[in-house]
């Protein structure tokens, strides 16, 4: 059967080829519930066309239509518009058929009998490295791709010119929106990418174009469309069935030498979960340390250091809302829970311009939409955590949710400590929940919402809390299909509390809280086909509870001591137009204004000017009412990139960009912790400010199978705060006494290779980079280094990643994960002498000496289940090594009097191999 | 707090605490370390010394002697200084022009040249008043100056504190040639002694901020109120040095750099950059910091008499205190056995004397000596300024 239609396609297709006029005959019908026989007798007789089908297929058709005055073609249409049926008119010989599933083209192929070259080229097919289960249905998807869609209002001639084109690009099986898809027009370099929301606009010339669409994780497809006018064409793509191999058909095949940005990461879920993580769970921050330029000071931190930048620097951002502290666990555990993260982001260099308050990088972490057809889950089962994740629809194929939770049961792995650590706590949660609703076609409102938790106590002493909460609600509304914006509200928390009963006497207990409100509009114009506009505005009210302490129990005789509240808005408008000058050169600037005010009611200290900033020199202080600006501060920040194509895989990309940062984490011990202050700018501690080059030469080989690329930079920081000697933190009243501003500089330059398809893909990277401090703060009082420049706590000057994956078969395969990197710097006490009194101590220069080199490889064994795409459950196992070589790798060095005697001790966390299993299960 | 963060990273059990000797830290870290000032119209006292390794807990200082010690002056002057005791050169009193900047010049003795950056005289302005305060916390020595030039704005104090000191028990015999007592003379008395001590804080204070030169009311000293530095009377010279900014920027940081030593989660100390550099390697590094000119000083005296009633003295020094009654001859009923418990415990020096004993039979009282004789931690001389 299957055969016969293809012969007939092919005939009539050949027969005619000029006898394309649709039949013009108007014709009024009226059917109530009629049936395919009924439908069919009536049309053959007041169309004279004569109508085959298998009556079979057709007995369930039912149609109720009233049509006045429209041709065969409109009555088809509109009967059989969103049903599996299908029709083709051959108005030569007055037939019609009649098809279920499949469509009978009339017309061959575009392309089919024109092999001019350039006119329309032939698709190019992507290397076959992988097996499809799908090969029952290969015409179905031809004929998809094949199918031509009429866009817009249908002229009879198309008038020279472009129109413009949008619409979604969802996932056929859930519904759920295709971020970051490219839709590029067949035998141009014209491209676009789809948004957060699987929206995309593209401006083209009018006429017949072929799409290709590439989707992270999806099938590639093409569309091949006749634009009469501006119109929309939602495109739905097939997952890559085999959900078991690891390949990626990525949106970002041609991204890499295509995209304008530079140092952009993207990484989707899949890419995150083979690589192994310590405890067999898959953490997306960890994989982000594997990237090239991303630094960090310590194994048991989440803390990560974007080229030179320091910890604080960079805004991590879990579907729009600020996440204060990505850690659980103190860093064992990243906070996002792998089965609902979609994709992470990190932009290095080209930051864009509607991002704005950290100077160092952006990591967009984002979560999937719920899907909105059926309901679905998985669950993980680790040594340590477990995990759920429910999702589907609320109402079908309109608003869909999406839930995910992890808790820990790690007691039990406490217990098994020496007596000293055997009354130990410890245990976190998270939960996710997300609701997206489409209201129509130009309006979608999505809710995402998250909380995390923290708690430990160690020997039934001391009690540490620590929470994240997120809230935001976003409206995207499409003005016109070149105009949308997007409105975000939402509030974000980061709070921590440390309470102590053990001697009642002394008992209490301290709560630290960050609040934020936001606010912000931001809107997309395409105007034109070369220029997209992005602007918009944000504001973000901020309120700190920098730090108090209240008794805590009854015959608590502790003072409270309270640090005043802060309060400050930052906002900021911005501008940025991406313009393609040519198909080869595309430029995109923009500008960003931010206003920084800070907000009493405070009371704040005014020092003696040019002196350094210590007690004696407070000359008096000045109180604020509630809402009085105390200070403002406001900075014009610059981002620019641009991309030449030399050829089709080979381009150059350099970027400029200036950043602002008003608010500063305070911690002067080299791993980040859950007991870190932040402090917000105030008249005594001004904003910092980073400024980045970067160049970089974009390869892609092999039919874009693997990117290469090398990048170079070089960044300025200035008002980044470093600590005085002894400087205390916490509670403390006058911080910025205990500060200094310090300009930082860093360079580097990153080689980059990665490979998405194939049986082994992963990636590889080098990074030779270098980041130094100086102290340039005249007021400071005291000079590190005698002013001089000094490494950064976290220069490491040599690293090197390896992250590759290997597949076996479709139900096994080996991860491998390699890292190397220099050891990072640290401060030495070398030598005792006496001094006005006293013996004192006499330190290197700072970070003046380095910790031994650090290597570590890991490894992972991913068994998955059979391969049945329809059975209830699908279960997988990891099973692996960390640390295969059971280096001790060095944490940190220290140094501790014992009996009068000062030793110099090294520790190391994760220093023998550590094997995991972890078990999970789809349904 | 760090340090219980510190405990939960050790708690896992893949964590590993290895004993390491970094290099840096067992090289023979032998730096050349100078204090004191050049002074202008006084002796000026140089103590050179080295740096020793982090090794022990309680180190002896490292003197550098027979080394060559002179100040120079910007116009060519030269001055040396004598060695003395204990790495200590001392030169005569030198009127040094404040037209001049001066400098220290050190030859030790395998060779090598060390110099001070030359340094401008400031003479410190004399000390207006010293006075004390009876506060909550107990005796504020505080201390008022100024600068009618307005030139001076950054101070350094450093004090000797003399107290008199009372013995636990007030001691009438004193041992002869091992054999036998007799009673103290005058000059014998071991129960009232002076002590001295010197301040072992930086104490710094600056008037940049303000108008004029003036420091008003710094604190000096604060003596709890039940040491026993104020039981009978008190009295502290405070020396006032005048110091230019970097220096001043100097001992703020040395006060900072306190005796921590690096832990994980410690804060960040970093190292101190003096003046002094050595000729021979510039990258050698010197500790220390010279300054120069003119030492003001001022003393007063506290007498417990003019103290609140409620300040009752707390001497841990004399905690473990007992008299004990020692015989000539004690002769155990029971075996018929004789200790001598006077020649076998006082007239070695295990105990010292306090009076004499008639029951249960002849003998002395005495204690251990730290009890009765004061001279141990001072002097019974009086000193010359007392008063």
């Amino acid at each position: 059967m299957k055969k016969i239609y293809l012969s007939i396609i092919l005939l009539l297709a050949v027969k005619l080829l000029s006898a394309q006029n649709l039949p013009t005959k108007a014709i009024s019908v009226n059917f109530q519930n009629a049936n395919a026989e009924q439908f069919a007798h009536e049309l053959e007789l007041k169309s004279g066309y004569h109508f085959y089908y298998d009556p079979e297929k057709f007995d369930s058709l039912k149609v109720t239509l009233q049509a006045t005055d429209k041709t065969l073609d409109d009555i088809l249409n509109v009967a059989f518009h969103n049903t599996i049926y299908h029709y083709a008119i051959v108005s030569a010989k007055k037939q019609v058929f009649l098809t279920t599933g499949r469509e009978i083209r009339t017309q061959v192929a575009p392309g089919y009998f024109n092999n001019k070259p350039g006119a329309v080229q032939p698709i190019a097919v992507a290397p076959v490295t992988e097996f499809t289960d799908d090969v029952k249905q290969p015409v179905i998807e031809a004929t998809i791709e094949n199918k031509l869609y009429e866009v817009g209002v249908k002229t009879s001639t198309i008038k020279p010119g472009n129109s413009t084109l949008s619409g979604y690009v969802k996932d056929s099986k859930s519904g759920s929106a295709i971020a970051g898809a490219s839709i590029t027009v067949a035998g141009t370099k014209a491209g676009v990418i789809t948004d957060q929301f699987g929206y995309y606009t593209m401006v083209l010339p009018r006429g017949r174009e072929v799409l290709n669409i590439r989707g992270l994780g999806m099938k590639d497809t093409r569309r091949q469309i006749i634009l009469y006018t501006d119109g929309d064409l939602n495109i739905e793509l097939l997952q890559q069935v085999t959900r078991l191999k690891e390949v990626k058909v990525s949106g970002d095949k041609v991204a890499n030498v295509r995209g304008v940005e530079l140092s952009v990461s993207k990484l989707d879920i899949k890419s995150i979960k083979q690589v192994p993580a310590v405890f067999g769970e898959a953490d997306v921050l960890r994989v982000i340390l594997t990237l090239p330029g991303v630094q960090t000071v310590g194994e048991a931190t989440t803390g990560f250091n974007v080229r030179g930048g320091a910890a604080d620097q960079n805004l991590i951002l879990l579907n729009d809302a600020t996440i204060y502290n990505p850690a659980h666990f103190f860093g064992f555990f990243s906070a996002f829970n792998p089965d609902i993260v979609k994709d992470v982001e990190l932009y290095k260099s080209s930051i864009p311009e509607k991002f704005g308050g950290r100077i160092s990088s952006v990591l967009e972490v984002t979560d999937r939409e719920g899907n909105k057809k059926l309901f679905t889950g998985s669950a993980g089962i680790g040594l340590l955590t477990s995990r759920l994740n429910i999702e589907g629809p609320i109402v079908k194929d309109k608003t869909s949710f999406i839930f995910g939770g992890r808790t820990s049961y790690s007691d039990w792995l406490l217990n098994l400590l020496p007596e000293a650590y055997k009354h130990s706590h410890a245990s976190f949660y998270d939960l996710n929940l997300d609701i997206s609703h489409q209201i129509d076609k130009n309006n979608n409102i999505y809710l995402t919402t998250y909380l995390s938790n923290d708690n430990f106590r160690l020997n039934s002493d001391t009690t540490y809390n620590y929470s994240n909460k997120n809230a935001n609600i976003k409206w995207k509304h499409n003005f016109s299909n070149k105009f949308f914006g997007v409105f975000t509200t939402g509030v974000d928390r980061y709070s921590y509390d440390i309470s102590s009963a053990q001697v009642p006497v002394d008992g209490y207990k301290l709560n630290f809280a960050i609040n934020q409100t936001n606010l912000k509009a931001d809107f997309t114009y395409y105007l034109g086909s070369q220029h997209t506009l992005d602007f918009g505005f944000s504001s973000i009210y901020y309120s700190l509870n920098p730090g108090d302490e209240e008794p805590f129990g009854s015959g608590s005789l502790v003072v409270p001591d309270v640090v005043p509240g802060e309060h400050a808005l930052e906002s900021a408008i911005y501008l940025g137009d991406k313009y393609d000058v040519t198909p080869d050169l595309s430029i995109s600037a923009g500008l960003r204004f931010s206003i920084f005010n800070y907000l009493g009611a405070h009371t704040v200290d005014n020092y003696a000017p040019n002196l350094p900033r210590i007690p004696a020199n407070v000359v008096d202080s000045t109180t604020y009412g509630a809402n009085k600006v105390i200070k403002t501060y406001n900075h014009p920040e610059i981002r620019i990139s641009a991309r030449y194509n030399i050829n089709d895989d080979l381009s150059v990309k350099a970027g400029y960009n200036t950043l602002a940062q008003y608010i500063h984490q305070l911690s002067n011990s080299t791993a980040i912790s859950p007991i870190d202050v932040y402090k917000l700018s105030d008249p005594n501690i001004k904003p910092q400010f980073g400024s980045q080059v970067s160049l970089g030469l974009f390869k892609n080989v092999q039919a874009n199978t693997i990117e290469t690329s090398v990048e170079v930079y070089y960044k300025r920081i200035n008002n980044y705060l470093d600590y005085k000697s002894s400087a205390v933190l916490l509670l403390n009243q006058h911080i910025e006494q205990d500060v200094l501003s310090t300009e930082g500089k860093a360079y580097g330059v990153e080689f980059s290779l990665r490979k998405n398809t194939g049986k082994l893909n992963g990636w590889i990277n080098y990074t030779y980079s270098r980041t130094f401090l100086r102290q340039d703060d005249p007021n400071a009082g005291e000079l590190i280094n005698k002013g001089a420049w000094y490494p950064a706590n976290y220069d490491k000057p040599h690293s090197f990643n390896f992250a590759g994956n290997y597949r076996f078969t479709h139900r096994y395969s080996v991860s491998l994960n390699v890292t190397y990197s220099t050891g990072r710097p640290i401060t030495l006490p070398i030598a005792e002498y006496y001094s006005l009194g006293s013996e004192r101590v006499l330190y290197s220069d700072r970070n003046a000496y380095r910790i031994p080199d650090y290597f570590r490889s890991d490894f992972s064994l991913n068994i998955d289940g059979n391969h049945k795409v329809h059975q209830r459950f699908h279960n997988s196992w990891t099973i692996g090594v960390y640390n295969l070589t059971g280096r001790q790798n060095a944490y940190s060095t220290f140094f501790q009097e014992q009996g009068g005697i000062i030793n110099g001790y090294q520790l190391s966390i994760f220093a023998r191999p550590i094997p995991f299993i972890n078990y999970n299960i789809r349904f | 707090m760090r340090q219980v963060i510190f405990l939960l990273v050790l708690i896992f059990l893949m964590s590993c605490k290895k004993l390491i000797s970094p290099p840096a830290i067992n090289a023979p870290n032998n730096y050349l370390v100078v204090n004191g000032s050049i002074v202008s119209g006084d002796s000026t006292i140089i103590n050179l010394s080295r740096t020793f390794n982090i090794t022990t807990g309680a180190a002896q200082p490292k003197p550098e002697l027979n080394a060559t010690v002179t100040i120079e002056g910007s116009q060519g002057q030269s001055y040396a200084l004598t060695p003395k005791n204990n790495g200590n050169y001392v030169s005569a009193a030198l009127n040094l022009s404040a037209a001049q900047t001066y400098r220290l010049k050190i030859t030790t003795s395998n060779g090598k040249q060390y110099a001070s950056d030359f340094v401008p005289l400031k003479n410190a302005p004399p000390v207006d008043s010293l006075g004390y305060a009876i506060t909550a916390n107990g005796l504020q020595i505080n201390l008022n100056t100024h600068d009618a030039t307005n030139s001076t704005h950054y101070y350094r104090w450093d004090y000797a504190e003399t107290y008199q000191v009372h013995s636990e028990y007030n001691s009438r015999l004193i041992v002869i040639d091992k054999d036998t007592t007799r009673l103290r003379t005058a000059d014998e008395e071991i129960y009232n002694c002076w002590v001295t001590n010197l301040s072992n804080d930086i104490i710094l204070g600056s008037s940049a901020k303000l108008s004029n030169d003036v420091i008003s009311r710094q604190q000096v000293a604060l003596i709890p109120s039940n040491s026993e530095k104020l039981m009978v009377k008190y009295s502290i010279l405070v020396k006032q040095y005048a110091l230019t900014s970097d220096a001043y920027n100097y001992y703020t940081l040395l006060k900072k750099n306190t005796e921590q030593l690096g832990s994980i989660f410690d804060a960040q100390p970093s190292a101190l950059t003096g003046n002094i550099h050595s000729l021979s390697n510039p990258s050698e590094p010197v500790i220390g910091y010279v300054t120069a000119g003119a030492i003001t000083q001022s003393r007063i005296f506290v007498d417990n008499g003019s103290l609140p009633g409620g300040w009752v003295a707390y001497r841990p020094y004399y905690n473990g205190c007992y008299i004990f009654r020692e015989l000539y001859d004690d002769v155990d009923p029971s075996t018929g056995y004789d200790t001598r418990e006077v020649q076998l415990y006082v007239y070695p020096g295990f105990e010292t004397p306090i009076d004499t004993l008639n029951y249960p039979g002849p003998g002395l009282k005495t204690s251990k000596p730290y009890c009765v004789d004061c001279t141990l931690r001072g002097t019974n001389k009086q000193p010359a300024f007392w008063k």
